[in-house]
């Protein structure tokens, strides 16, 4: 399918951003993006973003984004889908241009979680999961993750120190990113000297949550011929949420069916994409999603990582920039920011973390730990 | 957390009560208005017996907001013997010796206080079964 072209693309670095508001990080991106799409004027601005009205700042973020970009008399939706917010707001774009309201529609992904406090910025992430069942008995996506990781050691019989190798493609990509927060490599002793958050999860297996902003600007498909990259695929699923169903499942049915569905709307099945950016807000995460798109059988991601299989260069290479492990999980933007991403590798415009001859990406983000899937195709 | 959402939430906190499908005998928690199984909304108060079994465990060492003053806990999915699995965390237990497969049961216990003057908030944990 061709469901829209991608005419600008715009992206802040990740990390911390003390004299940007979230209006600004949206402002710095979404301009980016205008001035790479000169002389077109979107008429409808889509904002993702997960946890702006929670921790306090702005609501209805999309309507004062699109002021301060001086954008007047448009469309303006801001969606929050939790870590999935970025992909849902690409989403509401295609759907505004599948049904003919809008020529060209400017989507952004901001997060800005770095004026909080971290047990503050915890908690309010851990409303993404059952507010009541799980968030008010103690529960955040870092425990869901710890009980789903002990499960997948036990269930896979794998060595807890496995789990390594999927940091360390995320942070050997990150260190050739000057955007990425955590741009540096990741000594294994430094992996296993992390201190523990939630036994056997440690802070080296989570992303660091940071401020970043991403921006893409699409129009509906040209008839002309148009060296644009195209979104070629796009599915979004929700299963039914929960830390157990996760932990004992082992799988994410939801990122399953959804990258199955944007993949076949392609064309393409998983073994012909040349770039993979994935959900990797923990290591357990990453390897369920690599588990998810099929880069690897079940219980074999972390061989797969540990054999360089992910790296640039490997056989599937994935979180080209860094991840949100390394580049820094910038939760609602994640899913803008992995769409400019892709778009950049298969401009040929990555730099130093190019995939040679990449002509295809697939990009998936997550929210409520799986629950929520967003995938797109880009080619 | 104000005080009618911790009243609303009374019965599931301190007696574990779900729901049962009269269409589908599904068993369902906490309370559900629809059957999650049948989408059927003819659904009885159940209330779990409070035995069960752990499927997972963690030791939490960083918690949320809120949950601070208990670290370091352990946090489980414990699977009820009449089948759902509740998230929860373990007491009366060493963290470091909780594992999957405790045979444990539900007692009621606090869980969290929202600030020094916000109200405290009462509901299951679970406890090796035996246990004092
Ligand atoms: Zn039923």
């Amino acid at each position: 399918m061709h469901l829209a072209d991608i005419i600008g693309i715009g992206r802040t670095a990740a990390g911390e951003h003390w004299r940007r508001s979230l209006v600004d990080l949206c402002v710095e991106a979404g301009g980016a993006a205008l001035d790479e799409a000169r002389g077109t004027t979107p008429t409808a601005v889509i904002v993702g973003n997960a946890l702006g009205g929670v921790l306090g700042d702005q609501q209805n973020l999309a309507l004062y984004a699109a002021s301060r970009l001086g954008l007047e008399r448009v469309e303006t939706h801001t969606v929050a889908d939790d870590e999935a917010s970025g992909g849902s707001a690409v989403r509401v774009a295609l759907a505004l241009l599948a049904a003919g309201l809008h020529e060209r529609v400017l989507v952004i992904g901001a997060e800005k979680t770095t004026d909080a406090l971290p047990d503050g910025v915890e908690a309010a992430r851990a409303k993404g999961l059952d507010a009541v069942r799980e968030a008010g008995f103690g529960m955040g996506p870092s425990v869901g993750a710890a009980l789903a990781m002990r499960r997948y050691i036990d269930e896979h019989r794998v060595d807890r120190d496995l789990f390594y190798h999927l940091a360390a493609t995320a942070h050997a990509h990150a260190a050739l990113n000057p955007l990425a927060f955590l741009s540096w490599p990741l000594p294994e002793e430094q992996y296993r000297c992390s201190p523990v958050v939630a036994e056997p999860f440690t802070v080296c297996d989570g992303a660091p949550l940071c401020d970043g902003a991403a921006a893409v600007v699409l129009a509906r498909p040209s008839q002309r011929a148009s060296s644009a990259i195209r979104i070629a695929g796009s599915s979004a699923v929700s299963c039914r949420p929960g830390i157990a169903g996760l932990a004992v499942d082992l799988s994410l049915p939801a990122a399953e069916r959804s990258a199955a569905a944007a993949l076949s709307q392609a064309g393409l099945a998983a073994r012909d994409v040349s770039v993979f950016e994935l959900h990797d807000s923990s290591t357990l995460m990453a390897a369920l999603s690599v588990e998810a798109v099929g880069l690897a059988p079940r219980g074999k991601a972390l061989d797969f990582a540990a054999r360089g299989g992910l790296r640039i260069g490997g056989e599937r290479p994935a979180l080209t920039f860094g991840g949100l492990k390394a580049r820094g999980h910038v939760m609602g933007a994640a899913g803008v920011c992995q769409i400019a991403e892709g778009a950049l590798q298969l401009r040929g415009e990555a730099g130093t973390n190019q995939v040679a001859g990449a002509k295809s990406a697939l990009v998936q983000c997550l929210g409520s730990l799986g629950a929520t899937a967003v995938t797109h195709v880009l080619a | 957390m104000d005080i009618a959402r911790s009243w609303r939430q009374q019965d599931s906190n301190l007696r574990l009560v779900g729901s049962r499908c009269r269409v589908c005998e599904a068993l369902v928690f906490p309370q559900r208005l629809r059957c999650p199984s049948c989408g059927g909304a003819d659904l009885a108060d159940h209330a779990f017996q409070g035995g069960g079994t752990t499927v997972s465990v963690a030791t939490v060492r960083e918690a949320p907001r809120g949950f601070a003053g208990q670290v370091p806990y352990a946090a489980a999915l414990v699977r009820l013997d009449e089948g759902p699995v509740v998230a929860a965390m373990l007491a009366d237990v060493e963290p470091e010796e909780a594992c999957p497969g405790m045979r444990v049961s539900m007692i009621t216990r606090r869980i969290r206080q929202d600030g020094d003057d916000g109200p405290i908030v009462y509901g299951y944990k679970f406890a090796p079964e035996g246990s004092p």
